[in-house]
């Protein structure tokens, strides 16, 4: 995915040994100028490019002839101006006398003459990538109607079974549904009186009526906007968090937009075009704003301005690829960055669309917006201030530091200091509250000074990116005007956007034509996983020919299909599938069928899982009655004493993610992640055995037990009723009085704590 | 769905990566070959230690003292001034000469086993950038590090203990992180030497039961877990948490154990010396001879190497320790026929200009600088590659970063062109499209 700009650097060319040969000999073709053509100018100078670079090729000997009779050696020699070759620094001087010794020797060309090679590349052929399956309109099918069926999407999965001579499992008894819908919806498992009096209702409506409570209870937000950071990447930081990419102070603004979104079931396409755009959407209050931390609050490199442009432009251009990444994988499942140095080598996706994709981001600028009123001029001048007030703090104090490395520090911080007086005058002051977002404004890199490298943003201006070619900066080939990704759109080619960083057409277009369906399906898909533990296609962030493709091809499209005719509702999309029988099964192992589909991949049963790290901390927390369940606000450090908030509200570091997050597999915020792969550890029994969390929450309720009765059976009793939900057995009451023969109520608490039943999800 | 690989680890991580790996025979059949080394242990020396004054020996620059000859380009990314000669003096040690200076004794006493590569570079003169690319083959801190790869690559040989260790690196989580292979293959960190392992491992030791209660707890526990398992019909993570308990159980002890330096005698002690550097590699040492597949040893707190300013006075200070504890851990591990199947590498993210800075201090240099290996697979007592006259550049037989871990992987039987891992629509190595075996240092 990235040939790093570093190749260049790496040049076997100006090492070569010092072996005297004659200029006029083949051999010296051979190893001194061959090897640096191929390296330094094939790149844009080759017969197997679309188009050579003005017409030149010098992988022929025609084409190097007539580079020799014309300006080659003046374009080495960076004479002109105009003319300097390669574009990425001029070569070594001894590399460039061999030059010369060659072409004053007769520029000798071992090679046949040839013409530029018929087989010219495919490129990219749209019109066949065009007929992926994941880009076709989806439709609705007809699904048989049994009296199995609840809902449309058991009669697909009934189909598949009965096609395969399997059955589907029995429905699951009550507290066993109350766990599992509660454990989805709000993360948080039932309480013994919550399953009692669902176990008792014997409305044919209870369930349904459950599953309406859930959705509206305000835990719901918390539990699946917890699902969408993971896959917004969501930080607090950076991944390392120096002078120029410090923590982002608000990012938690997000995070609970995020949660009422969710909350208010606003609509997915809205959801997601208002963290693409929301300030330039129709309807745009200023609070939107927080939405927009989706790329405000993005991973972000350092950019030590010391380093020459060409480092500090590929580290620019690594953080626009970090956006194409979230933005294609993550919402449209498809692996844009993979064309970063070239057209994609498995799906249809050139390297003119990511350029294309990349400039939006380029154009983008991230900066703090105030949440309060303010005109669109007042509000530019506080964003350049900002910026460009934060930089050239920054080059002041680099300048100012001992190790200086700049040539006459004392005028350029004259300079920088004047800059930043008339910047302070000229930028209006606006207090209360900020979030972290972006606008409009094209970053160029400014390598006008040799000692310092200078970001260049330019409010309301947009930037083209040309094509770095193999990924490298230094090394820009054609101009790649801002636009969707061609596969995509309905015409041959795509249009150019128009409007500003081009963000709203960028949101726009994901939500129309075949992109729509491509959309559709990728959250579809998503909120299916994270349903069943299992999603439709096993690569929910890859949809592309190396991806996987549904294990029910007509459910998935039925259903997606309506979910966009239910106005791309996530709480209609719940219903549907938990009010189903396919969900409702038992989660328990059945011999015939788990040798047939060992994987479960029909659906004869749930898939039981262990509980996630949130859910079973959350839990515990409200077992215990030590859940502090505040909404919102400022993180808090997990393992801070006296940390009782929900886990969805943990500090989340980019450069120092928290050690228990990380034991219990979360996801590594540096970087869009598909889903999560659920561990079951050594070192993770060792916090359940030996942590100060377990013994002090098992001891505050075992506290409450001792204080509610005198009475062991009834202790007992209590502990079983509070940790697992249900009453104990003769036989457990009997285990517990034996064990507590020689343990203490603390000890016999956290084993219940610490069992497997607890962190079951079945 | 998830993969056939996935799935496996999802639900058998519990029986340790040996189990894993016998179920995943016939697929993926690692090591790729015969490997020379069963373990790794890096020292790496935070910062960019100076190659001028330790390995890298250049007379001339004594001769243009001062002097920027004219002509030739010493340019970093600081303003530097005129030559800097080392002010140590470098003799030739072991059977083939190889000069190592009056800083390093000790090491200079086994130089016999070390292979000394004179010609490394690399391509970002930043600390954290240049610091990720050694560690993980990218200058983004985002991809796995090396001891994940090979931990996934490999497993470990004791289920009971991680597989990769890390002792120091301060808040530098991104160097052994396992970035988008399982979390599993994470470096767990032991921050500081402390008296007790205890203290060393989160959780390791449970503060309010004694061995026979907690055995007590357990038990219980486990006969519930199991009831609850036979109830339900049998399920796969069932099990394994069941075995993972026993694990952790066992780990305690394992890990007590091996993190435990009571146990080594006086004169071992005073072997290694009584420092934080010589405890760690110690540690390290006792980790390898468990089973544990990769340590990675940072020397100090911070970036102690990054000698701006007086090289001459902070180099005598740090190297007396690091020489005396990297000497004992080779010492040591051939002694107990180790060395040959535990490969060593010391080095630092870069190294130091010969040009001066702030007038008695070296600048970065990515150009060329000196690392070392020792043990499984190299040979020793050579000096491999050459900068050019000042040590400035890398100029004969240069190797990249890449070609590096090319090498370390080989000697691990990793081909590392066939160590990938499918994330984001593509595989992953750790050497990215780049990387050549040095085979001229193999034995």
């Amino acid at each position: 995915m990235r040939f790093q700009a570093a190749v260049v650097c790496l040049l076997p060319a100006m090492v070569l040994p010092l072996c005297a040969q004659e200029p006029s000999n083949v051999e010296f073709f051979e190893k001194k100028i061959r090897p640096v053509l191929a390296t330094r100018c094939y790149a844009c100078h080759s017969s197997k490019a679309k188009s050579p670079m003005g017409g030149l090729a010098l992988d022929t000997r025609e084409g190097t002839h007539r580079a020799v009779a014309g300006k080659l050696l003046s374009a080495l020699r960076y004479a002109d101006p105009a003319l300097q070759m390669p574009p990425g620094g001029k070569l070594p001087d001894p590399v460039i006398a061999d030059f010369a010794s060659w072409v004053a020797a007769g520029a000798t060309d071992p090679r046949e003459a040839m013409t530029p090679s018929a087989a010219k590349p495919a490129g990219v052929d749209f019109a066949k990538g065009r007929q992926w399956w994941a880009f076709q309109p989806v439709k609705e099918f007809a699904s048989p109607n049994t009296a199995w069926a609840r809902r449309k999407i058991d009669g697909f999965i009934l189909g598949e079974l009965e096609k395969n001579n399997l059955s589907p499992s029995a429905e699951a008894d009550r507290r066993t549904l109350i766990r599992r819908a509660m454990l989805d919806l709000t993360g948080i498992a039932p309480t013994f009186a919550e399953t009692e009096a669902f176990v008792k209702d014997v409305s044919p409506n209870a369930y349904t009526e459950l599953i309406e409570r859930l959705l509206a209870s305000s835990r719901y937000g918390e539990r699946w906007g917890r699902y969408w950071l993971d896959v917004a990447r969501w930080g607090e930081d950076n991944p390392t968090s120096e002078a120029t990419n410090p923590g982002y102070q608000f990012a938690w603004r997000y995070r609970d937009w995020v949660i009422e979104a969710l909350n208010r079931d606003l609509p997915y396409d809205r959801f997601v075009k208002m963290q693409l755009a929301a300030d330039q959407l129709p309807g745009f209050q200023r609070d939107d704003l927080r939405a927009l931390g989706f790329l405000g609050a993005a991973p972000t490199y350092h950019k030590d301005l010391r380093l020459s442009r060409d480092v500090i432009e590929t580290l620019a251009s690594d953080d626009w690829d970090e956006r194409v990444d979230a933005v294609s994988r993550g919402l449209l499942g498809l692996t844009v960055a993979c064309a970063r140095c070239h057209d994609h080598k498995f799906d249809p996706i050139s390297n003119d669309d990511y350029y294309a994709m990349a400039g939006v981001f380029a154009s983008s600028m991230s900066v703090r917006r105030p949440l309060s009123e303010v005109d669109a001029e007042t509000e530019k001048k506080i964003a350049f201030g900002q910026v460009r007030g934060f930089f050239l703090e920054y080059l002041i104090k680099l300048m100012k530091g001992e190790a200086s490395t700049v040539r006459e520090p004392e005028k350029k911080i004259e300079k920088f200091q004047a800059e930043l007086t008339a910047l302070k005058k000229a930028t209006p002051e606006m207090k209360g509250d900020y979030t972290h977002a972006v606008i409009d404004a094209g970053l160029w890199v400014d390598g006008s000074d040799a000692d310092l490298t200078d970001l260049d943003f330019r409010m309301g201006q947009h930037r083209d990116l040309p094509i770095f070619l193999r990924g490298n900066p230094a090394n820009p080939g054609a101009l790649s005007p801002r636009h969707f990704l061609t596969v995509l759109e309905k015409g041959a080619a795509a249009e150019p956007f128009r409007n500003g960083s081009g963000r709203l057409e960028l949101a726009a277009k994901i939500f129309e034509g075949s992109a729509a369906n491509l959309t559709a399906r990728v959250v579809v898909n998503r909120v299916w996983g994270w349903h069943f533990g299992k999603p439709l296609v096993g690569t929910p962030s890859d949809f592309g020919t190396q991806g996987d493709t549904p294990t029910h091809p007509q459910l998935f499209d039925d259903l997606t299909a309506r979910f966009i005719a239910n106005g791309w509702s996530l709480k209609w999309l719940h219903r549907e599938i938990m009010l189903s029988s396919s969900y409702q099964q038992a989660s328990h192992p059945r011999e015939d069928a788990k040798l047939q589909d060992p994987t479960n991949r029909l659906l004869w049963r749930m898939n039981p899982r262990r509980v996630d790290f949130e859910a079973w901390r959350d839990t515990i927390l409200a077992t215990t009655g030590a859940l502090d369940s505040r909404m919102g606000g400022p993180s808090v450090d997990l393992d801070a004493k006296g940390n009782t908030r929900r886990t969805a509200y943990a500090r989340v570091s980019r450069s120092r993610l928290n050690t228990l997050l990380k034991l219990y597999d979360f996801p590594d915020p540096n970087q869009h992640a598909p889903n999560r792969e659920l561990t079951t550890t050594p070192l993770q029994q060792l916090f359940v055995m030996n942590s100060g969390f377990a013994q002090e929450q098992a001891r505050r309720l075992s506290d409450k037990a001792v204080a509610a009765s005198g009475d062991l059976k009834e202790r007992i009793g209590f502990l079983y009723t509070t940790i697992l939900g249900r009453e104990a057995d003769a036989a457990e009451i009997d285990l517990a009085l034996s064990y507590l023969d020689k343990a203490d109520w603390a000890s016999y608490t956290q084993a219940l704590l610490g069992s497997n039943e607890f962190i079951f999800w079945p | 769905m998830m993969n056939r690989r996935a799935f496996f680890q999802s639900v058998c991580a519990g029986l340790g990566t040996v189990g894993l790996q016998g179920m995943l025979q016939g697929e993926t059949a690692r090591p790729h070959f015969a490997p020379r080394a069963k373990h790794l242990i890096v020292l790496f020396m935070t910062g960019g230690p100076s190659q001028l004054d330790m390995f890298d020996p250049k007379p001339a620059l004594l001769k243009y003292a001062g002097q920027r000859p004219p002509g030739v380009d010493l340019r970093t990314e600081r303003v530097t001034g005129g030559l800097l000669p080392s002010p140590f003096a470098f003799k030739p040690h072991g059977r083939n000469g190889v000069e190592v200076s009056e800083l390093l004794p000790r090491l200079a006493a086994v130089i016999d086993d070390v292979c000394v590569v004179r010609s490394m570079h690399t391509f970002n003169p930043t600390h954290t950038p240049a610091r990720s690319l050694i560690h993980s083959g990218n200058i983004s801190a985002v991809r796995p590090s090396m001891g994940a790869w090979i931990s996934y690559g490999l497993g470990t040989e004791n289920t009971n203990l991680p597989g990769f260790v890390v002792f120091g690196g301060g808040a530098g989580g991104s160097l052994w992180r396992s970035g988008f292979l399982p979390a599993e293959h994470q470096g767990a960190q032991i921050a500081k030497v402390e008296p007790t392992p205890e203290k060393m491992i989160r959780y390791l030791r449970n503060t309010e039961l004694d061995t026979e209660a907690q055995r007590r707890q357990l038990d219980f526990m486990q006969t519930l877990n199991r009831r609850h398992a036979d109830g339900f019909g049998g399920d796969e993570f069932l099990e394994g948490r069941i075995q993972a308990m026993e694990t952790a159980f066992r780990m305690q002890y394992a890990a007590t154990d091996a993190f435990e330096l009571k146990g080594e005698s006086e004169k071992v002690r005073e072997l290694y010396g009584a420092t934080e550097f010589g405890n760690q590699c110690l540690l390290a040492r006792r980790c390898v001879e468990r089973g544990v597949r990769s340590v990675f040893v940072y020397y100090g707190a911070g970036q102690p190497w990054d000698d701006h300013t007086k090289i001459d006075k902070h180099l005598r200070g740090r190297c007396p320790d690091m020489d005396r504890a990297s000497a004992a851990l080779i010492a040591d591990l051939k002694q107990r026929g180790l060395l040959d199947e535990t490969l060593v590498v010391w080095g630092g993210e870069f190294g130091r200009t010969p040009v001066s800075e702030s007038g008695d201090g070296r600048d970065h240099n990515p150009y060329g600088f000196t690392m070392w290996l020792a043990g499984g697979g190299v040979q020793g007592g050579i000096a491999y590659g050459a900068t050019d006259e000042f040590g400035f550049k890398a100029v004969e037989n240069r190797v990249s970063v890449h070609d590096l871990h090319a090498t370390i992987l080989n000697r691990m039987g990793l081909n590392h062109e066939k160590l990938t891992y499918r994330y984001a629509g593509r595989d992953f190595r750790l050497t990215d499209v780049h990387g050549e075996v040095v085979k001229g240092i193999l034995s």
